[in-house]
C-alpha cells in the first residue's frame, strides 16, 4: 500500500494499532490501579453515606417522604459526582503524564496522526470507564442493600433488578462520557494542574455556584452542565436541589454527548495547531 | 533519504531556523553540527512532524512526516532519552511502541539485546541512568527497522564504552545503506563517525559538504616542508603565491595550496626536500572556523 494519501494513515488498522499501544501503556503504569481503586473505594462510601443519610432521614418522625422503599442503586447513582474525581484523574493522566515527561512526542512519532492519537486513547478509556462504572456500581449497590437491611432501617430498601441494571448501565456511560470529556480537556491544556482546575469547575464548581446564585438563566445552564446532565440520564431523583430537573433521561444524554463532544473537538483543535 | 526545502521555523518573535535547504543521503553518516541554540533540534522535531515548519517542507522519502504508514517503520528517532514515563519499564515501553506500527512483539527483545539492554528491561524508566535512557532510546529508534535513522546527541551521558558502541552502531547502519543523520557537539567523535557534515549557526546553512572537504577547507590545514634549503624555497614558494611560515631551521608550513603544488614547485626548482605531509586541521578547529564566523557566513554558503 501507498503511503501517500491520507485515508491511508487515519484508516481503522492504523487506529486500532493505536488503541493497543494505549491499551498496553494504560496498563503498565501502577497509578491506573490506584485510580481505579480509588474510584471503587468512593463510590461504596459515597454510597453508603448517602443512603444511610437518606434513610436515617425518612426514619424521623417529620421525615419528607414518609419511608417510600427506595431502591438500593440510586445512592450509588448518587455516588458518582464524588467517585467520578479518582476516573478524571486516571484519564486525565493519560495525556497530562506524557506532555509532562515529554514522552508524547514519542507517542507522536508513532502515530504522527493527532486526531488517531486523541481516538485511541478514548478508545481505551471508554470502555474501561464503562467496566469501571457498571462493577464500583454494583459493589456499592450490594454494600447500601447490606446496610439498609438491617433492622434499624427495615424495609427502606428494595432491589429491584430491572431498575439496578438500568442505573449500573447508566453509571457506566456516565464514567466514560467524563473520561472522555477529560481527554479533550487533558489534549487542550497539556498540564495536569490546569486539566484539574477546569475539569472540576465544569463538573462541580460552575454548576454548584450558578445554582446558589438562584437566578433564572444561571440554574437553567446549571441543570444543562455535565454534573445535572448525568444525574438526569442516570434517572436520579435527586439533583441536589429539592427540584426536579426539568427534562428527560434522553435530553441528560444528549447534554452529556454535547459536553463530551465540544470538549473532544476542542483538544483536537489545539493538538492540530499547536506544535508537540 | 531526507530532504528539507527552505525550512523556517518562528517561535514568537525568535526565528530559530531560517531557509534550510538540504538532502541527507542515504548510505553515509551525516553529522549535523553547530552552537547552541542554532535550530539542530527544531530541524529534527519539524523532520518528524511534531512541530509544524513557517515556511518550506520537510520530506522523509518524499513524503510529510505526517503521511507516513506506521512511520517506525521508516524512521527511527531519538530525540530525548529522558522522554519516558518514570513508572513504566523499558520493556513495556517498547512493547507499546511495537503495537502502534504493527512490529512483531519478538524485536523488542531484539533491540534490547542489541543495545544491551536486556538485563535492565525490567526497572522503571525513572530508574534508569541517562547512559540506560541512551541506550532504550536508540532501541527503540532501531524497533522498527527503519531506512531512515535520526539521533539527538546519542552518546550524551554513554561511558567511553558506550560512545565507541554507537560510533560502531552508526557506521553500520549506514553500511547497510540507510539514512543516518546525528547531531553532536563531541567534534573529535564527529571526525570519527560521520561522512558527511551539515553545519548550521543561528538558524542558518553555514556549511553541507563531506567530512574530507571541511577539514581541508580549514586554514590550519597546511602542507609541512622539511628541507635543507628552508629559506631559498620558502622564498620561492612566496612569489608563487603560498603562504609560509617558517617554522624551524629546515622545517617550513605552508597553507592555501595542495600538497602536489608544493612539491612540483620544490622539484621545478631543483631543491632537495627531506620531508612533506600534510597536516590536517581537526574538525573541532574547522567546526570553529566555520561558526566564529557566523555572521560572515550567514550571508552566503559554502559548499555543495
Amino acid at each position: 500500500m501507498s503511503a501517500t494519501t491520507g485515508q491511508d494513515v487515519g484508516g481503522v488498522r492504523v487506529l486500532w494499532q493505536a488503541a493497543g499501544a494505549e491499551w498496553a501503556k494504560l496498563w503498565s503504569v501502577r497509578s491506573t490501579w490506584w485510580c481505579l481503586a480509588g474510584a471503587f473505594a468512593l463510590m461504596v462510601l459515597a454510597a453508603v453515606t448517602l443512603g444511610g443519610a437518606s434513610a436515617t432521614e425518612a426514619l424521623r418522625p417529620a421525615g419528607p417522604s414518609s419511608a417510600a422503599p427506595v431502591p438500593a442503586s440510586e445512592a450509588a447513582v448518587s455516588a458518582t459526582s464524588f467517585a467520578q474525581f479518582a476516573l478524571v484523574a486516571l484519564a486525565m493522566l493519560t495525556i497530562t503524564a506524557e506532555y509532562a515527561s515529554g514522552s508524547i512526542r514519542v507517542t507522536l512519532q508513532a502515530v504522527p496522526v493527532r486526531g488517531v492519537m486523541l481516538a485511541a486513547k478514548a478508545l481505551v478509556l471508554a470502555p474501561v470507564m464503562a467496566a469501571t462504572g457498571v462493577l464500583s456500581g454494583a459493589a456499592a449497590t450490594a454494600a447500601v442493600y447490606a446496610l439498609l437491611s438491617l433492622d434499624v432501617f427495615g424495609g427502606l430498601v428494595v432491589l429491584p433488578m430491572g431498575e439496578v441494571v438500568r442505573d449500573l448501565a447508566g453509571v457506566g456511560v456516565y464514567f466514560a462520557l467524563i473520561a472522555v470529556l477529560t481527554l479533550g480537556a487533558g489534549a487542550a491544556l497539556r498540564s495536569a494542574a490546569g486539566t484539574l482546575t477546569v475539569v472540576f469547575m465544569l463538573l462541580m464548581g460552575l454548576p454548584l455556584l450558578l445554582m446558589m446564585t438562584g437566578s433564572g438563566p444561571a440554574v437553567a445552564m446549571s441543570l444543562r452542565m455535565p454534573l445535572f446532565a448525568g444525574l438526569a440520564f442516570m434517572g436520579s431523583a435527586d439533583n441536589m436541589t429539592g427540584g426536579p430537573i426539568p427534562y428527560s433521561a434522553g435530553e441528560g444524554l444528549a447534554w452529556l454527548l454535547a459536553w463530551t463532544a465540544a470538549s473532544l473537538a476542542t483538544g483536537h483543535a489545539v493538538l492540530r495547531r499547536r506544535d508537540a | 533519504m531526507i530532504r528539507l526545502t527552505g525550512l523556517s521555523k518562528r517561535y514568537g518573535d525568535r526565528l530559530a531556523l531560517d531557509d534550510l535547504t538540504l538532502d541527507v543521503r542515504p548510505g553515509a553518516v551525516t553529522g549535523f553540527l553547530g552552537p547552541n541554540g542554532a535550530g539542530k533540534s527544531t530541524t529534527m522535531r519539524l523532520i518528524l512532524g511534531l512541530d509544524r515548519p513557517t515556511a518550506g517542507a520537510a520530506l522523509v522519502g518524499g513524503v510529510p512526516y505526517r503521511r507516513i504508514r506506521n512511520p517506525l517503520r521508516t524512521v527511527g528517532a531519538l530525540l530525548d532519552a529522558r522522554a519516558l514515563h518514570p513508572a513504566r519499564t523499558g520493556h513495556a515501553h517498547l512493547v507499546a511502541l511495537a503495537r502502534s506500527n504493527g512490529i512483531p512483539r519478538k524485536r523488542v527483545g531484539e533491540v534490547l539485546e542489541t543495545v544491551g539492554l536486556a538485563g535492565a528491561a525490567h526497572r522503571r524508566a525513572g530508574a534508569l541512568s541517562l547512559g540506560m535512557s541512551q541506550r532504550l532510546g536508540i532501541a527503540a529508534a532501531l524497533l522498527g527497522d527503519p531506512e531512515v535513522l535520526l539521533f539527538d546527541e546519542p552518546v550524551n551521558g554513554l561511558d567511553p564504552d558506550g560512545v565507541r558502541w554507537v560510533r560502531g552502531l552508526m557506521r553500520s547502519l549506514a553500511g547497510e545503506g540507510r539514512t543516518v543523520f546525528v547531531s553532536s557537539h563531541l567534534m573529535s567523535e564527529m571526525q570519527l563517525t560521520a561522512d558527511h557534515l551539515v553545519v548550521i549557526g543561528k538558524g542558518r546553512l553555514i556549511a553541507d559538504a563531506p567530512l574530507a572537504e571541511v577539514i581541508a577547507g580549514s586554514s590550519l590545514t597546511a602542507v609541512v616542508v622539511r628541507t635543507p634549503h628552508a629559506r631559498e624555497l620558502a622564498a620561492l614558494l612566496r612569489a608563487a603565491g603560498v603562504e609560509v611560515t617558517r617554522s624551524g631551521e629546515n622545517e617550513l608550513v605552508t597553507t592555501g595550496a595542495p600538497v602536489e603544488r608544493v612539491g612540483d614547485l620544490a622539484y621545478e626548482a631543483g631543491v632537495r626536500l627531506h620531508g612533506l605531509r600534510v597536516r590536517e586541521a581537526s574538525l573541532e578547529q574547522a567546526y570553529h572556523e566555520l561558526t566564529e564566523g557566523d555572521v560572515e557566513y550567514g550571508a552566503g554558503r559554502r559548499g555543495a
